[in-house]
Formats: structure tokens, sequence, C-alpha cells
């Protein structure tokens, strides 16, 4: 299939895309393949931005900017520094947490846009009874105590804050953050 | 930086809880040091796996459109500007200075003063009857369900054209946004759909594409100043012939 869009035409290829080449492709100003990374990740970076923002324009808005994002900083990305699908999510998510922490929310309002659909929130168990039983992140995730764990993945899954954790969990602030920050020492052994 | 402080800041950054001053550190960080980076990236890789069994949501499919255009804008603003400025400044200032320009432009501003005096006076008498813009408001099903008129004197009101059922202990509340940069403004509360003069005063008068919109608020209005309930209906103006 050929889609025609103002930065070229763009053929679909069924293979699975070669994310850093075409960050390579797009540092060079190839707008064809930011539109093919577009196609292969959209989907999953607006259901990833939904589960942070629970809200479908605010989600569209994140993955808006991270196309923007990915675009002016390709030629920044290269190889040796790391996973191109990860960089592109962590760009997603920090663009997520702004939105959801209220940075630069004015700038944001494009139209009134409906509430959309709320996703429920994901609960912590849920987020890890769907990892891989062969994956390390939940074999090193399982070795953790229960409720450190649980502050671990409210940050994550939820994007909550320190203190949003504090808050839900009824634990003091100081105790929450080192928690994480020793869960994340423990964790960083476990996946090394 | 230490490496260890680098760690800890690189797997914070990466699960997304660190946040002010320091998250501002870190964002340069991620823009400009490859050690950073590479940790980000590492630690992204692993949590990654937690979003790997997220559902996936086909986008708008103007969303691509959205992108695009911003990125044709950004690439013309970057390139143009500041050539095209130079010249019109200086071509202005001949102008401006010019006798040959302000003899004829004396005459014609007069014309167009009497011819301004007229017309306001026509203007004046037609201003209270006839809607110079006008907005739609149409339901999710595309349902019109109200309509707005802006007349020349800046009275501004809402016809609804359908009963709206209004829960017991909310209100609709009716917005409009002129200056994104701004964001919607309330400019009216009403208990139940019946027309109403809405508040304008202290912004400007109403523009050709000005979206006006209703959602349904607490019953004293929205607690934050912005809307916070489901959107019962919206639309923009456009110039009434």
């Amino acid at each position: 299939m050929t889609q025609q869009s103002i930065l070229g035409t763009h053929s679909r290829d069924p293979a699975p895309l070669d994310l850093a080449a075409a960050l390579r492709r797009c540092a060079a100003g190839d707008g064809a393949s930011l539109r093919a990374i577009y196609d292969a990740e959209a989907p999953r970076m607006v259901g990833v931005a939904l589960r942070l923002l629970r809200r479908r324009d605010l989600a569209e808005e994140a993955v808006h900017d991270t196309f923007l994002k990915v675009w002016a900083s390709a030629a920044m990305f290269d190889e040796a520094r790391g996973d191109p699908r990860a960089w592109i999510y962590t760009i997603l998510r920090n663009r997520s947490l702004s939105i959801l922490r209220g940075e630069a929310r004015t700038d944001l309002v494009d139209d009134f846009e409906p509430m959309g659909m709320a996703s429920d929130d994901e609960s912590p168990e849920e987020a890890m009874s769907r990892l891989s039983d062969a994956g390390a992140l939940k074999h090193c995730l399982g070795r953790l105590d229960p409720e450190r764990r649980e502050a671990v993945l409210l940050a994550y899954v939820q994007g909550l804050t320190h203190g949003e954790i504090a808050g839900r969990m009824q634990i003091p602030l100081g105790t929450i953050k080192s928690w994480i920050r020793r869960s994340l020492m423990a964790l960083k052994d476990c996946l090394a | 930086m230490i490496p260890a402080e680098r760690d800890r800041l690189a797997a914070e950054y990466a699960l997304g809880v660190v946040e002010g001053a320091e998250r501002e550190r870190a964002d340069a960080l991620f823009a400009g040091d490859e050690a950073f980076t590479r940790a980000v990236t590492r630690w992204a890789a692993h949590l990654g796996e937690l979003d790997r069994a997220t559902p996936g949501i086909a986008p708008d499919p103007v969303l691509w459109e959205r992108i695009s255009a911003t990125l044709a804008q950004s690439a013309r603003s970057s390139a143009a500007p500041a050539r095209a400025a130079g010249t019109m400044t200086t071509r202005w200032r001949e102008i401006w200075s010019s006798l040959g320009f302000w003899r004829p432009a004396a005459m014609a501003a007069a014309c167009a003063a009497l011819l301004m005096a007229v017309g306001l006076g026509l203007a004046v008498q037609r201003a209270s009857r006839a809607p110079v813009l006008v907005a739609v408001l149409l339901t999710d099903a595309s349902r019109p369900a109200a309509v707005v008129n802006a007349f020349a004197d800046g009275r501004t009101e809402l016809v609804p054209l359908d009963t709206i059922a209004v829960p017991p202990g909310k209100a609709l509340e009716i917005w409009t946004l002129w200056d994104r940069a701004r964001g919607p403004v309330s400019v009216g509360l009403i208990d139940a759909a019946r027309r109403v003069n809405l508040r304008l005063d202290g912004l400007p008068a109403p523009g050709p594409n000005q979206l006006f919109e209703i959602t349904l608020e607490p019953a004293t209005g929205s607690p934050t100043g912005r809307p916070t309930g489901p959107i019962l209906m919206k639309g923009t103006t456009s110039s009434a012939l």
C-alpha cells in the first residue's frame, strides 16, 4: 500500500521496521522514514500514553510531540546510545509525564477534545501478571519485597510521583524514596 | 557526575520519578550526554517489557496530518523569517518617508473616513438585528443542538435548539477558545437549556473559526476554571452573509 503525505510517498513494508536505520534516515531529512516509524509504532505509543494520561486527546498530543522531538533529535541518536525503541518510548513517557503533571498544559489546548475513553488504571499486580514468565524483569521484580515492588510499578505503570505513591500507599515520602532507590539498585544487579 | 550518581539518576529518570530542577538536569543530559542516554535507554529497554502487553490503539487518522503540518510549518518558519523580515522593514521605511506616498494617502484616508461615517450609521441600524458570526454547536452524533450568534455590537447569545437533560446538582457551562495560549474561557453557566447572553466582557470580539462548546459541570461551575466534564456539543463560528 502506498500512502501520500506531505513529507513524501511511503510504501508500507510488511517486514518489521529497522528502527535504528529509520532514525538514521530521519536524521538525513527523510520524512518517509518518520512516517514508517509512525506506521509501525504509533498505535502502541497511543496505548502507552493513554495508560498514563487516561485521556485520548492528551495521549495523541503526547504522541504528536514525541514525533516532532524524534524528528528533531534523530541526528543526536546513534546506535551507541542504545535500543532505538527504548529511546523513542523514553521521549514518549517523558512527554506524557510532563502533560500529566501539568507543565506547559496551556500550550496543549488545541481544542476541547472530548474526554475520550478513560481506561481503568492498570493495577501493579495486573502489569506484573502480564509480564512474560521467561523474562528477566518478571523474575527480578519477583525478588523484591511486595510493597517495594508495588511502589516501583505504580511509578512506571501509572506515572505517579514519589509523593503520589506515598499518598496512595499511606507510607512516608522519605521511605518511598529510599524504597524506590534501593529497589532500582537491586533490579540493576539482578538484570545485569 | 560520579558514575553511581549518574546510574541512580538514569534509573529514576527511566522510571519517571525525577522531578523539578533535577528533572531539567536529566532532560539536558538525555539530550546531550552519551553515557547518560545509554544508561537511560538500557533501563527503558528493561522496563519497557511492562508496556509490551499494553494494547495498541489506532490513532485518529488526522494525527499524522497534524504532525506533518507542524513539521512543515516549523521548517518554513526556521528557513524564511530572518531575510523576509529584513526586506519588509526596509521597504516599509522607504514608503513611510516618501512624500509621494503621503499625499494620495491623505486623500484616501479622508474618503475612507467619509465612507465609514455613512457605513457606520447603516451598520448600527443593522447590528442589533443580524448576527455577524454564527456557530452551530453539534452533539457527538453531529446533531445541531444550539446556535451561538455574535452581533456587531459585541453582544453574543446562545440559543438552544433542543432540550438537554441536566442531572440534579449539575449545570451547563459554556466555553470559548479565542486564544490557544490562554486556553478555554468560561462565558456562561446555565441550569437548563435556555437562551442566554454570553459574558464576553474582557475578551476580544469573537472572530471566525472561534470554538464554542458546552460541558456538563457541577452546579456552581467547573471547580478548576477549565472544562472538566463531558462535552455535550461544540462548534466553530463562521461569518454570516
